[in-house]
């Protein structure tokens, strides 16, 4: 291992790493009870790892999100996979990864099988209408609170507010990939300006 | 199944700005392109995705039951996760080096301002089922909109929603 001269890696010295059962006992349970997204998720990786069982300290999770979150995919889980990275290297961000994500996905399994199980009676289609008014209420307050706090500064904006106008023709995959390749013409030209 | 795993192994690699931001890619690979799924279906797996714990995309998981089984929801989560598992692994790895890499961090900016445009789009194509059942359904939208932003738990407006909506039937509400 290279040496390292700061404190960020402490906790990824090899000698306090609790053993990937261990490791994957902990994530099991955390999965378990993950509900809330991104923020109460990270509050109990804090309380579990961090001040329940001394394995990282609190530095590890914010760079865990610092780091994964401009990064593509789902952050929950990808801090999950740095901070097993730091409990045991590739080995332990596999197994931490596995673990989290094995109560989530029987329960959605278990779900989806009992929602295109059910019969076509005006019950079950009325409650889906109100799951999904739900869900439009849900998700226009994630998309404000996102917003907030994603597009900060007036270029980010207009990309927001053009992403939207062009999203209704154009492919939403090549829209996040041009918008992408804006924000780094732009740090270029900023660098050299 | 291995167009399945294709389109999520795509979806991932461009989930810039999380989970959330990556429904509008979802919507359009799996629902507008291949019609695996209608927009209410759709909506239904978006619901039970908040509902559950874990992260949003184990939609993934959802959709892929539906197309393939329990193989397909397996082979959609696995690919779904592929990607940003390895490189948050790489990112854990080489933070230091990471760290300077400014191209990288201003092309996640962007495009996640992008994918939170691109949820608006998906919001409007959420809203069309919605709106043709009865345009007044969307006043329900704004209320559980308004509790959200209060702090009204998620799990808890999908639950009340879902059994309005039964309750309504119930009643003699046709929709």
């Amino acid at each position: 291992m290279p040496p390292d001269d700061d404190e960020l890696s402490r906790s990824g010295d090899p000698g306090e790493h609790p053993g990937l059962a261990r490791v994957a006992w902990a994530l099991l349970r955390i999965g378990a009870v993950a509900f809330g997204g991104l923020g109460a998720t990270l509050a109990l990786l804090n309380r579990d790892l961090v001040e329940r069982r001394g394995w990282l300290l609190a530095t590890d999770v914010t760079e865990a999100l610092a780091y994964t979150k401009p990064l593509p995919g789902s952050t929950v889980v990808q801090v999950v996979t740095f901070l097993g990275w730091r409990l045991g290297r590739w080995p332990g961000a596999i197994v931490a990864t596995i673990m989290f994500l094995i109560p989530a996905f029987a329960i959605m399994t278990t779900a989806a099988a009992a929602v295109f199980a059910l019969p076509d009676a005006p019950v079950v289609r009325s409650a889906l209408v109100g799951l999904q008014v739900a869900v439009i209420g849900i998700l226009g307050a994630a998309l404000w609170r996102l917003a907030r706090s994603e597009a900060g500064s007036v270029p980010l904006i207009v990309v927001l507010t053009a992403a939207f106008a062009t999203g209704l023709f154009v492919n939403a995959a090549l829209v996040v990939g041009v918008a992408g390749l804006i924000g780094v013409v732009i740090d270029r030209v900023k660098r050299h300006a | 199944m291995l167009e399945l795993f294709v389109r999520f192994l795509v979806i991932g690699a461009l989930a810039f700005g999380g989970g959330e931001a990556a429904l509008p890619v979802v919507e359009r690979l799996t629902v507008a392109d291949t019609g695996w799924l209608t927009s209410a279906q759709f909506a239904t797996g978006i619901g039970l995705s908040f509902a559950t714990p874990g992260p949003v995309l184990i939609l993934a998981a959802f959709i892929g039951y539906h197309v393939t089984g329990v193989p397909g929801a397996l082979t959609a989560t696995a690919a779904v996760f592929a990607v940003p598992v390895v490189v948050a692994g790489f990112a854990a790895q080489v933070v230091d080096k990471f760290k300077e890499a400014g191209w990288f961090r201003a092309f996640g900016r962007y495009a996640a301002a992008a994918a939170i445009g691109l949820l608006g789009v998906t919001l409007i194509a959420l809203a069309r089922p919605i709106v043709d059942i009865h345009p007044m359904l969307l006043l329900g939208a704004a209320a559980v909109f308004a509790a959200e932003m209060r702090g009204l738990h998620p799990i808890m407006l999908i639950v009340t929603a879902t059994l309005i909506g039964a309750v309504s039937s119930i009643a003699g509400i046709t929709l």
